[in-house]
């Protein structure tokens, strides 16, 4: 029994080891760590105490909103107005977190898309709650049915729930599709060139018809499933009635087709680029983790706006940055903050960039597609001559 | 006998040259190929077979000088007329032969119905007409080697390209090779095939280029180049198994003596009759012949160098190299 966990902790051994001394390993936890300390930085990374408009005063006023912020764990600074009016001013110009109208009310700038916070954990929500508690105190006479004061948003918000959702079906199959199918170029290049028949294959056709052939093709696969799983959505919603079939829901669907396209045209290159670096087909799917890093981190920051109220500013260059805009547009498009020109402007600067990485991906490609013996690192095939 | 073959050549290399880092593996290496012919492409490994017969299918671009095909530089149009076996055999493994031939045949510019024809004829040719729906990865390797010919052979090409196509088949296969190639030449194709073993191809081509570390040492018709330098004799005279009747030969000089049968080398202007006069005056002869010299002799000669070593050579320096760089 014991030699036979020995081994099978020296097999577990060889691969833990093997597996740690990859180059991929190390890049991938240094990014998570990374990401680990930036993305709670990002979301609540505001120190500074947050402004709370009181309108009125009264002996209750101080306690609500220093219970308020002992329950949601926010520095709060409060900010008197006299009226109702100038405080709702400033918390549409961005001045106020939120606004206290003791004992009848707490505003806020957004109506949040999932209706009022229930819990404690925000600041208006724990005002609210501490605001009815101390109101409920105040005139016991006799109970309220729910001791939180209302929440009012100013103004509406931006999208519904089930156009969220759709952005994030829509932003999963962007994802999954271009992974998928871009791991299957790396494979199949990889398989040629392990195979040799690249070298039958050079000698009837160009590297760069070899190249836009594989991506041409598989990417036609991937556009056929994509509009299978669109059509699918589409016909069965409209067929039951769902209310993820109306006009906002299917922009998302449409914009996220566009994004497909675009992603596949973007990245396609790239992982054939990362198959042409093997020389054998168990390799691949190590020399396309680099390729896919960018995508899976948009992936998981979509999580992050989805279910938040607000879209923080990397988020934004994540929509426009090339390797990470077919996911992160689709999912400000589905949030409702995206204009049709700032979509418009990605696609184009994914489109320039789509040209750019095409002449790169040729170029290692067309050097390392013909090369032997030991695999190539992106430096050395981009280096090296054709 | 013709010694110009220039009217006829169809595939000319012109002071080719091709650098991998530090080495040169083409060293301004010119030579012709003439149509209807089968010509071997000689030279020990590492001599830079594989990387001139690269350039010439197109697969590398070499970095000085030029492939000319029917006396115009080699295009797109003209490589498709080109047939390539790259010593290093690739099919898709997965893929049924059938399928494999006809969607090679199409690259190269053939119908779909015209390459299934082909196909069906070259597999039938080769014999491997039964293995036709079977996948290359179950196939044995000879018969992996009949398909990657059927491979290059589909389209009908004008120019045969086969990089060391003897290599690892048996007998058979090599008679088998041989008539297949002989037939294209003889249909008027051009056809260039590498080796680095001499004397194992000097009995199938018709005229040869050998090469030594990228350059060209000898070029010719194979009968010329194995009967030249020195004309070699080989006697023997019954009863004098030392050879000693040949002590003291004016006209040849002995190059070496086996169990009675004198090698001679005659001298330039000799004549060869002097040398039999003074076989028989010592007693009867048994044997008395002129003796073509081998092509690995041909190298020595060229070269100064046994091929053998220089091959072994090579071998452990591209061992030695094989951690990077494409093979030359």
């Amino acid at each position: 029994m014991n030699s036979w966990l020995g081994t099978t902790w020296l097999i577990a051994a060889r691969e833990l080891r093997q597996g740690a001394r990859a180059r991929s390993f190390r890049i991938v936890t240094i990014l998570m760590v990374a990401a680990a300390i930036l993305i709670p930085a990002a979301l609540h990374g505001h120190k500074s105490a947050q402004k709370v408009g009181i309108v009125g005063s009264g002996p209750a006023t101080v306690l609500t909103v220093r219970t308020a912020a002992r329950i949601s764990g926010a520095a709060v600074q409060t900010v008197p107005f006299a009226s109702l009016g100038d405080a709702e001013a400033a918390l549409r110009d961005g001045k106020l977190a939120a606004v206290l109208v003791p004992g009848r009310e707490v505003l806020i700038p957004r109506a949040p898309y999932a209706g009022v916070p229930t819990s404690g954990s925000s600041l208006e929500g724990a005002l609210a709650l501490a605001g009815g508690l101390i109101r409920s105190g105040e005139t016991a006479t006799a109970p309220t049915p729910s001791p939180s004061l209302p929440i009012r948003g100013l103004s509406p918000p931006l999208t519904g729930l089930s156009v969220r959702l759709t952005g994030l079906a829509v932003s999963i199959v962007i994802y999954v599709l271009i992974v998928i199918y871009g791991v299957r170029i790396t494979v199949g290049v990889s398989e040629e060139k392990a195979s040799r028949v690249i070298e039958v294959l050079l000698a009837a056709v160009r590297p760069s018809q070899l190249l836009l052939g594989k991506v041409l093709g598989l990417g036609l696969l991937a556009l056929g499933q994509a509009l299978a799983i669109v059509v699918t959505f589409v016909v069965l919603g409209a067929a039951v009635g769902s209310s993820l079939i109306h006009s906002a829901s299917l922009e998302v669907v449409g914009v996220g087709a566009m994004w497909i396209v675009i992603g596949y045209a973007f990245y396609c290159t790239a992982y054939a680029a990362a198959g042409s670096l093997v020389t054998k087909p168990s390799d691949a799917s190590t020399a396309s983790t680099p390729v896919q890093l960018p995508l899976i981190a948009s992936y998981v920051l979509t999580f992050t706006v989805l279910y938040g109220d607000s879209v923080y500013g990397f988020y934004w260059f994540l929509a426009f940055f090339p390797p990470t805009a077919p996911v992160s547009m689709t999912v400000l498009v589905a949030l409702g903050v995206a204009q049709p020109w700032q979509v418009a402007l990605s696609m184009l600067i994914s489109v320039a960039s789509t040209v750019l990485m095409a002449w790169v991906a040729a170029r290692i490609y067309g050097r390392a597609i013909l090369h032997t013996g030991s695999r190539l690192k992106w430096r050395q095939a981009w280096r090296r001559e054709a | 006998m013709d010694t110009d073959v220039a009217p006829s050549e169809s595939l000319e290399l012109i002071e080719l040259r091709r650098s991998f880092g530090e080495l040169a593996a083409l060293d301004g290496l010119s030579f012709s190929v003439p149509a209807g012919q089968v010509f071997g492409f000689l030279g020990p490994n590492g001599a830079g077979k594989t990387t001139a017969m690269r350039a010439v299918v197109g697969v590398i671009a070499p970095d000085a000088g030029e492939v000319r095909w029917r006396g115009a530089p080699v295009d797109a149009a003209a490589r498709r007329t080109f047939g390539y076996m790259p010593e290093e055999r690739g099919l898709y493994p997965g893929m049924m032969v059938l399928e494999q031939l006809v969607y090679l045949g199409r690259l190269y510019g053939l119908t779909a119905a015209a390459a299934r024809s082909s196909a069906l004829e070259w597999t039938a040719r080769l014999g491997i007409a039964d293995k036709r729906d079977l996948k290359i990865e179950t196939l044995s390797q000879g018969n992996q080697q009949r398909v990657q010919l059927a491979a290059a052979l589909v389209h009908g090409p004008e120019l045969l390209v086969l990089d060391e196509p003897f290599s690892g088949l048996d007998p058979v296969g090599v008679d088998d090779m041989s008539a297949v190639l002989a037939e294209r030449a003889a249909a008027g194709a051009t056809v260039l095939f590498s080796s680095h073993q001499l004397d194992l191809v000097q009995d199938i081509c018709e005229a040869v280029a050998i090469i030594h570390r990228g350059r060209l040492v000898a070029q010719g018709r194979l009968a010329e180049l194995r009967r030249g330098g020195e004309p070699r004799l080989v006697v023997r005279v019954a009863g004098d198994p030392a050879g000693h009747w040949a002590d003291g030969l004016a006209a040849a000089r002995v190059t070496g003596v086996t169990s009675g049968t004198v090698s001679l080398a005659l001298s330039p202007g000799a004549d060869a009759q002097q040398v039999l006069d003074q076989a028989r005056a010592a007693g009867p002869v048994e044997h008395f012949a002129f003796e073509d010299r081998r092509l690995s002799e041909v190298f020595r000669e060229a070269v100064g160098a046994d091929l053998d070593e220089v091959d072994r050579a090579a071998r452990e320096e591209r061992a030695a190299a094989d951690t990077g760089g494409t093979r030359s």
